[in-house]
């Protein structure tokens, strides 16, 4: 077996021109997912009446399925929606020109919000409920008791379930492709196919999402010594006394 | 545009029930496959012995960080020029399941080092050392004392990363394998793209029902195996 390195070379910088896509698209689904998956967390745990039980059928649905298969449902769903949509409204949008990226975004956005609600909703149960009554106590407000008091604590517990997320979302993003969107598998591939070098194409792929990996490791491990400073240590109060 | 056709999605569902078996074996291969793997590396996890471990560790770090799809296509690609190579062996015309499963082993394979190492160091050091005292040999107090209480640790774990198995093994059909998934894109493709949708849809009910029977089931095994089990809870 002989590899083209030279091709192998060539395709390695040409995919990395896909990390931006790829990054992008870990980052919008984190970013919009992120307040629907806390409220959905909050519904479960006060136990909201129909709620609760929509998010949980969602979750369970979402849990159950293959990423690939939300995909396709998704776009071959959306597309001619949106276009009845467009066309009711009377806009003058093509839907054919509209970037694949956004189905991207909302595929992947539906898919974290169900793990990551699970991950907030352990999480805060974590946090001792007179951590509550004592913030409520001193007058805070409920929402100024959530982000000041509950929502630091929450996140050091669910900081490394958030990492191996987002890593699966990474690692997910590489079927995009399937939605012609241009990110690191989808540009190594059409490198690939014109003279069948699949095998160097995707071992640039592999080193590729292995960087992209390590650094998102390393980026949470970083974040998790910041916010380790919210961790209740046992022996603190007795050292501040 | 044409209408939803909701009966269309039973119409299919019936229709790819027949290929149920091959996900379910390529499933259980990986798992058997991938377990004896997993039991290797996490032998050389707990072992203390440097090298081993490094490489160990290394492969687990490597194969957390590779989408699914790459290593089916690495595999798809590079086994076959790779055994030509050195070993003179043409495979190109083998059953796709044996790539699928090599794919399947190499990724469950790593999980499955991480739960098997997690759920032995769990177990307190005091039990084996209790159970060699008595006189009993390493492998029986291993197999009669350690395998029993890392299980049931395990189990929840075990169903998580089975029922990811499953959802990553949809994907087989991007190299051509027939199993469920592949049957639907062959239904989708005799229809001439036509009811995509409510194929997807099908195929969606069907990994869900899978997914919630896994489930369950495991749930009941978990309880009925940690019975004589105490916690903080009692």
């Amino acid at each position: 077996m002989e590899l083209n390195v030279k091709f192998m070379i060539d395709t390695f910088f040409l995919a990395l021109t896909g990390v931006p896509a790829t990054l992008s698209i870990t980052a919008a689904a984190l970013i919009i997912s992120a307040p629907i998956a806390f409220f959905m967390a909050i519904s479960r745990i006060y136990n909201v009446k129909i709620i609760k039980q929509a998010v949980t059928a969602y979750v369970s649905f979402i849990r159950g399925t293959p990423v690939v298969l939300q995909i396709l449902i998704i776009y071959s769903l959306l597309p001619s929606l949106f276009n009845t949509i467009i066309k009711s409204a009377g806009w003058n949008i093509n839907v054919f020109d509209i970037n694949p990226i956004i189905y991207a975004y909302i595929v992947f956005s539906l898919n974290t919000c169900a793990g990551l609600s699970e991950i907030f909703r352990s999480a805060l149960l974590t946090v001792n409920k007179g951590q509550l009554e004592a913030a409520l106590s001193i007058g805070m407000s409920p929402v100024q008791a959530y982000t000041r008091i509950i929502i630091p604590q929450a996140l050091v517990s669910a900081i490394p379930n958030i990492c191996n997320l987002t890593i699966n979302l990474i690692k997910g993003t590489s079927l995009a492709f399937m939605m012609t969107v241009k990110e690191v598998t989808s540009i190594a591939k059409i490198a690939a196919s014109y003279g069948y070098n699949y095998i160097e194409a995707y071992l640039d792929i592999l080193i590729i999402y292995i960087i992209l990996c390590s650094l998102v490791q390393i980026l949470f491990a970083l974040i998790e010594k910041y916010f380790g400073s919210y961790r209740a240590h046992p022996g603190s109060l007795a050292k501040a006394n | 545009m044409r209408p939803f056709n909701p009966l269309y999605i039973l119409e299919v569902f019936f229709e790819l029930l027949p290929f149920l078996p091959v996900t379910i074996l390529i499933l259980a291969g990986s798992v058997f496959f991938g377990s004896l793997l997993g039991f290797i590396l996490a032998k050389a996890k707990v072992s203390g012995r440097k090298t081993p471990r490094l490489l160990a560790d290394t492969y687990t770090a490597m194969m957390r960080c590779t989408p699914p799809i790459v290593l089916l296509f690495i595999v798809y690609y590079g086994l076959p020029e790779l055994l030509l190579s050195t070993l003179g062996l043409d495979i190109n015309n083998i059953e796709k399941g044996i790539f699928v499963l090599v794919t399947y082993t190499l990724l469950f394979g790593a999980t499955m080092s991480e739960i098997m190492r997690s759920s032995y160091e769990s177990i307190d050091k005091g039990q084996w050392e209790a159970a060699v005292s008595i006189g009993l040999s390493p492998f029986q107090a291993f197999y009669r004392i350690m395998l029993p209480q890392a299980t049931v640790v395990a189990l929840p774990n075990f169903c998580n990363v089975l029922i990811n198995l499953m959802k990553d093994g949809a994907l087989a059909f991007t190299i051509g394998l027939i199993d469920v998934m592949g049957k639907g894109t062959l239904i989708i493709s005799r229809n001439f793209g036509a009811y995509a949708l409510e194929t997807y849809i099908a195929l969606a009910l069907l990994y869900w029902g899978l997914t919630l029977i896994i489930e369950n089931s495991f749930g009941m095994l978990e309880k009925t195996l940690s019975r004589g089990k105490r916690s903080i809870a009692d």
